[in-house]
């Protein structure tokens, strides 16, 4: 394997990116806005996310078939991140079941991840 | 003796373009690595207080820049699944549709095998290769003992071997 760098950044970008970064003390001491806009994004996120599940719950309670489904709905209802941890570590859990979870449950990816990867934190 | 600012500028101007070519190939994209860095040089500047000397501000600024990164990578196989994707394939995507990848079609496949890689023989294996650090470097960086190190790089390159066998690009 031959070693030449393939990877280009456009033009001017590394003296851009140092005056980019000497402002990050300023930047840092001054209040940000959006700390502002805050609790509306987060008001907004909830409906969102409150449609999510309430479209999932009745979408599964209309299915009457024994899947598996019931327990991944409770913990997306619960919304406890242990608990599919727990489940992980117990069943056989597809990455649908995952995905599916995860889509339907008012857990932010951040505090999943953590859950998931705990002992880095 | 210097301010907070000139020390933090200090390390700006001593680390933000060799950190960037390592952000930049463990992310696989401009934009990714443009943004990681960003945070990257918060982190180290929220830090800076707490850092005391004991280690080398070379190690330090490096061992931040890692851990960073991986932590992105982590939550990078997350969002991968709210894709319906896997962070893998993410990952070579983003390599396939880099505009400011200008290598050949065989660096491109080398360097979406590397992307493929697992994060931490990723890491080691850019450090080792792309920013020629030393193990003892890099263990002091990571943590990670010389041995463990050099059996990851090993088993990296044997991965990389395999996936390219096919290809003019191994030899």
């Amino acid at each position: 394997m031959t070693k030449r760098n393939p990877i280009s950044v456009p033009d001017g970008y590394f003296q851009n990116l140092e005056q980019r970064l000497s402002r990050i003390p300023q930047e840092a001491a001054a209040p940000r806005p959006v700390h502002r806009l805050a609790p509306y994004v987060a008001f907004a996120a909830s409906l969102a996310i409150l449609a999510v599940v309430g479209n999932f719950i009745l979408r599964k309670t209309a299915v009457q078939e024994d899947t598996g489904w019931d327990y991944v709905s409770y913990l997306a209802q619960s919304l406890d991140p242990d608990g599919l941890v727990e489940l992980k570590e117990t069943e056989e859990l597809s990455d649908e079941d995952i995905r599916s979870y995860l889509l339907a449950s008012n857990i932010s990816v951040e505090q999943i991840n953590m859950t998931l990867y705990e002992e880095d934190y | 003796m210097e301010s907070p600012e000139q020390v933090f500028n200090k390390i700006v101007k001593d680390y933000s373009e060799r950190l960037y070519w390592h952000v930049r190939r463990m992310v696989g994209s401009h934009e990714d690595a443009d943004d990681l860095l960003q945070d990257i040089f918060l982190k180290i500047w929220t830090a800076l207080p707490s850092f005391r000397g004991e280690a080398q501000l070379y190690t330090w600024v490096w061992r931040i820049a890692t851990n960073e990164t991986l932590n992105w990578l982590r939550k990078e196989k997350v969002r991968a699944l709210l894709r319906f994707s896997s962070a893998d394939e993410l990952a070579a995507q983003k390599v396939e549709a880099d505009p400011y990848f200008n290598g050949t079609a065989a660096e491109r496949e080398i360097a979406k095998a590397v992307a493929r890689l697992p994060e931490k023989q990723r890491q080691v294996f850019i450090m080792r290769w792309w920013d020629e650090l030393s193990y003892e470097q890099i263990s002091a960086i990571t943590g990670t003992s010389v041995g463990a190190l050099k059996a990851s790089y090993h088993i990296a390159q044997e991965k990389l071997k395999l996936n390219l066998q096919d290809s003019d690009v191994s030899k």
